[in-house]
């Protein structure tokens, strides 16, 4: 009785073993799913009503995932490197308090779609100008998700931005400054209107003397707020050496705010770059 | 608002021919002028801004050193089917850990701060990566696609955890932190 028994219990260990050697186990598979990233921009009035969808799709390989939707305040740094996400009515010219979702938590299959609409009433008494907040879609942690060991549990989130823009919107800003740090041109803006501006924009980098410019880097568009800072920079890799070799050059940035007329500024700086090239100091 | 892209539109046309019929009796002719019934069909595709994202579920540490920093096996982020209303638009993926600290396998003890999290500044395809350090209150920029690119993607993103000597308890020390993938823009 006692001597076939061992080779079952045999088998049932090596499987156990193979199970917890199998790659599955011990690297979950990645979270993928596909989303709607419209921002809402709307010119609105007091007292409208404004409905939209967002959509995110996961894919077919996924497992049943909760999702959770909100509507929060949001901003970002004044060098654009951290966003910050809060609770409705952080700002004062935060759209969140406004707003509703529904459904508020939904799971998702794989293959399956969640449509979360959304709806913003805007008051009836507001006072022109632009209000912003941000509609966000978080995945809601798994309490069984297997864990052990010290290691990080990533969920995903994504956000997508709801822009109100009450008449009359006044676009103006200004150049602050505008630097080479590193090997990277920033131009620093201060917005003067009062609403969020897009902004997008190139600098040119001459050579002092010449019309043409040695090299043109074009500014990915941005978005400047009305608070918490008035104020942000606005950066871009600078061209290769051997386009933009170290030297002095006249920098010129040129904005475009929304507005009828682009905004501009220029100042001679010092470029040096890191690599060995001979540059165009006069 | 939906934003409208300039698709490729297809114009449908539809012609309608003018029949002159032809009576029975020759005598009462009447050629009779249909009105110009031509008509076209616009067919517009209103594109959303989009992508798909894929990111890892989780990394592990495995810390035989406390007193060590300890970094994961490399993660891999893909970020494809971009699209965006404009060339200049650009897509951004961000971090922050939901909670301070991590929690540890017994009520109380030492434990790693987010803080002690830390990545590398990837080699991306066609995208800039930034190293960076995690933090609770805010999503720190891992990496922003290029300008106009239809996908982003690493597989060479390194987390680290700090050394932490006063760390005592064996077993699980785990913390969720929230990838963030962002379009925002005015």
């Amino acid at each position: 009785m006692w001597t076939p028994m061992l080779p079952t219990r045999s088998l049932a260990w090596l499987g156990l073993m193979a199970l917890s050697l199998a790659p599955s186990s011990q690297t979950p598979r990645p979270t993928s799913f596909s989303a709607t990233l419209t921002s809402i921009k709307v010119t609105a009035r007091p007292g409208q009503v404004i409905t939209r969808q967002f959509q995110l799709t996961m894919d077919r390989d996924q497992a049943r995932t909760h999702f959770r939707a909100r509507v929060e305040d949001w901003w970002r740094s004044e060098d654009g490197k951290q966003s910050f996400y809060r609770e409705p009515g952080t700002l004062r010219h935060s759209c969140a308090q406004w707003a509703s979702v529904n459904p508020v938590e939904s799971a998702v299959g794989g293959g399956d779609t969640l449509t979360v609409r959304i709806t913003v009433a805007l008051p009836v008494e507001l006072a022109p100008g632009g209000y912003w907040c941000a509609l966000t879609v978080d995945e809601v942690p798994d309490p069984l998700a297997p864990g052990g060991g010290v290691g990080v549990r990533f969920v995903a989130s994504v956000s997508t931005g709801i822009f109100l823009y009450v008449d009359p919107v006044e676009r103006h800003a200004t150049i602050l400054g505008l630097r080479v740090d590193g090997d990277r041109a920033v131009v620093r803006v201060r917005n003067d209107g009062n609403a969020p501006l897009g902004i997008e924009g190139r600098i040119q980098f001459f050579v002092p003397g010449s019309s043409a410019p040695a090299a043109v880097v074009d500014l990915a568009r941005a978005t400047l707020l009305t608070e918490p800072s008035l104020e942000g920079d606005l950066g871009v890799a600078l061209p290769p050496a051997a386009v933009l070799p170290s030297g002095r050059y006249l920098v010129r940035a040129i904005l475009d705010i929304g507005a009828a007329n682009d905004i501009g500024a220029e100042r001679e700086l010092v470029v040096t770059r890191s690599g060995p090239a001979n540059g165009p100091v006069r | 608002m939906p934003a409208r892209f300039s698709k490729p539109a297809f114009l449908a046309s539809f012609s309608v021919a003018v029949l002159v019929l032809s009576p029975a009796v020759a005598g009462a002719q009447t050629t009779v002028l249909l009105p110009d019934t031509s008509q076209t069909t616009l067919l517009t595709a209103t594109v959303s801004e989009q992508a798909r994202v894929s990111v890892p579920a989780s990394v592990t540490f495995t810390v035989a050193d406390v007193s060590n920093s300890t970094t994961a096996n490399a993660a891999a982020l893909t970020i494809d089917r971009i699209v965006l209303a404009t060339a200049t638009k650009q897509f951004r993926i961000s971090v922050q850990a939901g909670a301070a600290s991590f929690t540890p396998p017994v009520a109380g003890a030492t434990t790693w701060t987010a803080g002690d999290v830390s990545w590398n500044a990837a080699t991306w395809t066609r995208a800039t990566g930034a190293s960076g350090i995690l933090s609770a209150s805010a999503f720190t920029q891992v990496a922003t696609c290029d300008a106009d690119a239809g996908d982003c993607l690493t597989t060479n993103l390194v987390f680290t955890l700090g050394a932490k000597s006063s760390v005592k308890r064996a077993g699980s020390h785990m913390l969720t932190v929230t990838w963030k993938v962002e379009s925002i823009g005015s």
